[in-house]
């Protein structure tokens, strides 16, 4: 936004109002059909970008106003940028689920500015889901940035208040039946530039592309918990997924400063095929009384380097959660390796589910 | 005006406080001027970050409890990486009320900080438009330096040869903060990555230090060195609102004041000091004080005219980049160079028979620019 006098022909970038040599009244000009006249890749982070390199563009329009644009995309010298839809006019993305990870991709997208709206089941959710979402986005921006960021934020039990939306993405509970009738309803919703994706971190993609009227745009987005640390993002191709679904998705990932990998729809993806094996058998090592929990983990993460023990990281997981992912595996891939540990199941019926539960492996105050 | 005395610390990463720094350079000008301390009526002091870095502000009651029972004025300036050259401008024009005046430039910028040293360098340039869309200052830089080099298609080749200069003249200056440190071409190009396409030997360095010079209305020796114009200009501080992003008018519009004020042109100057606080603005600082057409700078380097026995010494001290950049005191360094080397005391970088001197010190990305041209 520039602030302009024809009279004078002298330009602000702050919001004045009148011209200070001739006392008129400003015009105010959006730069429009911009492209980029000179760019660097900074590798030296700092508070306002912590996340190194990213790249800083200087803009021109035609009638030669100047602005600057930073961004994790590698742009060449000449390129068209539209500031506009860069900066205020973001895709409006419909999170479907008000779960745990449902609400963190939502809070996650309303702090970047992304127009959000979350579908739950039932209306009786809504107070529930607003107050909390209130309290994180308060704790994270700033009281004071609540009323604007919430400008963002709609919560609806109704399909059709979904429509318009540019990205879906799927974050209710890991069931295959509750995500091909969701799948069904989004794609009544959908056109054929609509990305639907899932939030799955176990169900396979083709299944659920396979209710769809658009298999081409469905995708896998597997977000880490917690959301606003992990910069991790699976993203999850399909049989049938199309190039310009991976490329929207990816670009869309990096826009939201996430580091998304890809990986072939398969049991686990990368992340959990590696991961849970390795609970699965910390868990087999403690009940053959091969060596304490504590100790387990303590060769974890000195020895390898990982920043939690499997224990750890089981407890803080769910273990439910981790048994229900182990049984996938199993299933899928049909190998006693992947069989979850009887512990496993022992804990998980007697309701010690980790941190969520106050007691897993290792005892929590609750909160 | 005269400059009567001349004092600094050395430059680096150094064990004093602020306080110390300011000091030691505050005792070195008065050992190097006749006078002593009681006859100094009035103070500026040049510092930038004290503030935001170390959370100390009111740095003239700061540098009064280092002259107890005086009493006397003092006024800080802050311009950022110009501040001296603003601060000396100041004591010129408070001269009418004093007989001398001390111009102290300090900055501690190592150490435990409060905020990083990246943001509170951005602090020089704009905050909404530029800081908050990632522009650090090497990358405000190295914007500049992309446009710069295509236009006149420069290659990264000369920016190392300016860096490497500027580190062979800092081998003869004892008090420059890479004086100990023997630097190769291929060390330069093989730096890491900063802000392309600016490398880490593309960046002067962050360092502690402090100068200070002693402003006189009267010549008392023949060591005192005339001030024959000091002009300071200024532009806007975003980059968006810069029509040439290859230039910076507030050294043009500086440089042609100061000029004019003493009645010079470029030819006449034998000795110069720029603000190469990255080594792109050595290029634009030698065209823009039109030492060579837009865009000829390169030349200059590349015919080793800049050398100490070249045509047009510049940066004997080895310059922001390898002298240091000790910020508030960076622009006063560059005058006790010139001082020292109008006396013909530089020993071994010693230029020959220098008569009249130019300094330049910029603030910001160009958004201030302080000339200083000094003759014997």
């Amino acid at each position: 936004m520039s602030y302009f006098c024809p009279n004078c022909k002298k330009e602000w970038k702050c919001p004045v109002k009148v011209c200070i040599f001739c006392g008129n009244s400003l015009i105010e000009t959006t730069p429009q059909d911009s492209k980029i006249i000179a760019s660097t890749k900074v590798f030296v982070p700092s508070t306002e970008q912590e996340k190194v390199p990213y790249y800083v563009y200087l803009i021109e329009n035609t009638l030669g106003e100047k602005s600057i644009v930073k961004s994790q995309l590698r742009l060449e010298l000449g390129d068209k940028l539209d500031l506009n839809r860069k900066s205020t006019q973001k895709i409006k993305i419909g999170i479907i689920g008000s779960g745990l990870m449902g609400l963190q991709i939502s809070e996650y997208l309303i702090l970047r500015g992304y127009p959000v709206i979350i579908k739950t089941r039932n209306e009786k959710n809504h107070e529930r889901i607003l107050s909390k979402l209130k309290q994180k986005i308060s704790n994270d921006a700033g009281i004071d940035e609540l009323p604007s960021r919430l400008k963002c934020l709609k919560i609806t039990s109704q399909y059709s208040d979904l429509s318009g939306c540019s990205i879906f993405i799927d974050a209710s509970s890991e069931d295959l039946l509750i995500k091909k009738e969701i799948f069904t309803e989004l794609s009544q919703l959908a056109d054929t530039h609509t990305i639907l994706a899932t939030n799955s971190s176990s169900l396979s993609i083709d299944e659920i592309a396979s209710v769809t009227r658009f298999p081409t745009q469905v995708i896998g987005i597997h977000f880490f918990n917690p959301v606003k640390k992990m910069s991790l993002v699976e993203v999850i191709i399909g049989e049938r997924t199309a190039d310009k679904t991976i490329g929207i998705v990816m670009e869309f990932l990096k826009n939201i400063e996430k580091t998304p990998i890809l990986v072939k729809n398969s049991p686990g993806f990368i992340v959990n095929r590696l991961l849970l094996p390795q609970i699965n058998e910390a868990i087999r090592l403690l009940e053959r009384g091969t060596a304490t929990k504590e100790d387990i983990d303590t060769a974890v993460k000195l020895g390898l380097n990982h920043p939690m023990g499997p224990f750890q990281l089981a407890d803080f997981i769910g273990l439910d959660i981790c048994l229900s992912i182990l049984e996938v595996l199993y299933l899928e891939l049909k190998n006693d390796y992947y069989k979850p540990a009887d512990l496993l199941y022992i804990m998980v019926n007697e309701g010690r589910l980790g941190y969520k539960t106050g007691k897993g492996f290792y005892e929590y105050q609750k909160k | 005006m005269y400059i009567t005395g001349v004092g600094r610390t050395k430059f680096g990463v150094l064990s004093q406080s602020l306080q110390e720094l300011a000091y030691e350079a505050m005792i070195n000008a008065l050992k190097d001027s006749s006078f002593s301390i009681t006859e100094i009526d009035g103070i500026v002091v040049s510092n930038f970050l004290a503030g935001p870095l170390t959370g100390q502000l009111h740095l003239n009651s700061v540098i009064a409890s280092l002259i107890p029972g005086i009493h006397i004025p003092i006024i800080r300036v802050e311009a950022a990486c110009a501040s001296s050259a603003v601060a000396i401008n100041q004591a010129i024009h408070c001269s009418d009320q004093f007989s001398n005046i001390m111009v102290i430039g300090v900055e501690k910028m190592t150490g435990p900080t409060l905020i990083s040293r990246t943001d509170a360098i951005a602090m020089a340039g704009d905050k909404e438009i530029d800081y908050k869309n990632g522009v650090i200052f090497p990358a405000a830089y190295a914007l500049i330096a992309q446009q710069y080099m295509n236009k006149y298609g420069i290659s990264h080749n000369t920016l190392e040869n300016i860096s490497l200069l500027n580190h062979k003249n800092a081998r003869l200056n004892p008090l420059a903060h890479f004086n100990y440190k023997d630097v190769t071409k291929e060390m330069i190009r093989n730096s890491p990555m900063v802000a392309e396409p600016l490398n880490l030997f593309d960046c002067s360095p962050i360092s502690d230090g402090a100068s200070a010079i002693i402003v006189s209305k009267q010549k008392r020796s023949d060591r005192d060195i005339s001030i024959l114009s000091s002009q300071i200009a200024t532009d806007s501080i975003s980059l968006t609102q810069r029509k040439d992003l290859t230039s910076f008018i507030a050294t043009k519009i500086a440089a042609k004041k100061a000029y004019s004020e003493a009645k010079l042109s470029p030819d006449d100057i034998d000795i110069l000091e720029v603000h190469d606080c990255f080594t792109i603005n050595e290029l634009i600082a030698l065209d823009d004080l039109k030492f060579c057409e837009p865009g000829g700078s390169y030349r200059l380097v590349d015919s080793g005219d800049i050398e100490i026995n070249g045509n047009i010494p510049v940066n004997t001290d080895g310059g922001l980049k390898a002298n240091g950049h000790p910020i508030g005191a960076t622009g006063l360094a560059q005058i006790f160079e010139i001082v020292t080397q109008l006396r013909g005391e530089a020993k071994e970088r010693q230029v020959k028979d220098p008569k009249i001197g130019l300094a330049h010190n910029i603030g910001g990305i160009g958004g201030t620019c302080g000339i200083t041209i000094l003759g014997v």
